[in-house]
């Protein structure tokens, strides 16, 4: 028998053999559910990026509307004092 | 929506099955609709194909490594590898054409991975062939004869060992093993040719037929 023939023989016989079985498909089945992407849900980003929205103009009002109440510190130091008012 | 093949499609953006040049025999309907279930998310579905096709997988898988715990990593690899590369599924091929293609990539993969590894000490399976005596004819029971053609394709680099491996324990002939693994027809045929020569000096090497008792 030739060598290459020895070989043919070798796998024909290789081939007949039992191959185990494992009992893969809980293990895939977790596999598959621990590397599957998470989806976002996009309602409670949404929500969240209105109430930020929201609370940012409430407090930009707020500044605007307070700001006209605010003298400056400088102006304060140039103003002439008011008379009736006595140093000491 | 319904294919020549008589299959319905009711993904939207899932390509349809069709029967292409070459391929005479239906994609399963069972297996087309466990596809396109499994793909909508029906996890049971996609446990029926696993069952399904567990063990031509394991088979193939077992020539890449006869170690249990590996080899069963392997399957579920490609299990995974499949559920999320269903989409792309166009059942042109009966599924398990398509998952022993992913099945010998990841094969191909373990071992060009275990390639780069640096070897400690030779492989216990090296030593197979001391183990087994010159004996009768028939003796050599397919396990022992799996056993010492797998250890003396270890010695082979990882594409030479792929072609031989599926050309014997598969019995695929070269235009098959392109079609798995993306090669030319061409390289596959070379690279089979080289194997097989490197394969013989192997075997000369050990007096395989001496030590099986085949020198008649």
């Amino acid at each position: 028998m030739d060598i290459l023939e020895g070989l043919d023989e070798l796998a024909r016989r290789a081939r007949e053999e039992a191959t185990p079985v494992f009992g893969v498909s809980d293990a895939v089945r977790l596999r598959i559910l621990s590397e599957r992407p998470q989806t976002v849900t996009l309602i409670p980003l949404g929500l969240f990026g209105g109430l930020s929205a929201l609370a940012a103009s409430i407090t930009l009002a707020l500044a605007v509307q307070f700001w006209s109440y605010v003298t400056s510190p400088v102006m304060e130091l140039v103003a002439p004092l008011p008379a009736e008012i006595r140093l000491w | 929506m319904t294919n020549t093949a008589g299959y319905c499609c009711p993904i939207e953006g899932m390509i349809e099955p069709s029967v292409p040049m070459g391929y005479n025999g239906p994609v399963e309907n069972t297996d087309w609709s466990d596809v396109t279930a499994s793909v909508q998310g029906d996890d049971e579905a996609y446990g029926r194909l696993v069952r399904r096709y567990e063990k031509p997988i394991t088979g193939l898988l077992w020539r890449f490594t006869r170690d249990p715990a590996q080899c069963e990593e392997l399957v579920q690899q490609v299990f995974v590898e499949a559920y999320f590369s269903l989409k792309t599924y166009r059942g042109d091929a009966p599924l398990l054409h398509w998952l022993r293609r992913i099945a010998t990539r990841t094969g191909y993969r373990f071992w060009r991975e275990k390639a780069r590894e640096p070897q400690e000490m030779p492989l216990p399976e090296f030593d197979v062939l001391e183990q087994i005596e010159a004996s009768q004819d028939d003796a050599i029971d397919p396990a022992e004869a799996a056993t010492v053609l797998q250890a003396l394709l270890g010695r082979l680099p990882p594409d030479d060992r792929l072609v031989l491996t599926l050309m014997y324990f598969e019995d695929c002939g070269t235009l098959e093993i392109a079609e798995r693994m993306g090669w030319s027809r061409a390289k596959v045929k070379t690279q089979a040719l080289r194997a097989r020569r490197k394969m013989k000096e192997i075997a000369e090497r050990e007096h395989l037929l001496e030590r099986l008792g085949w020198t008649f």
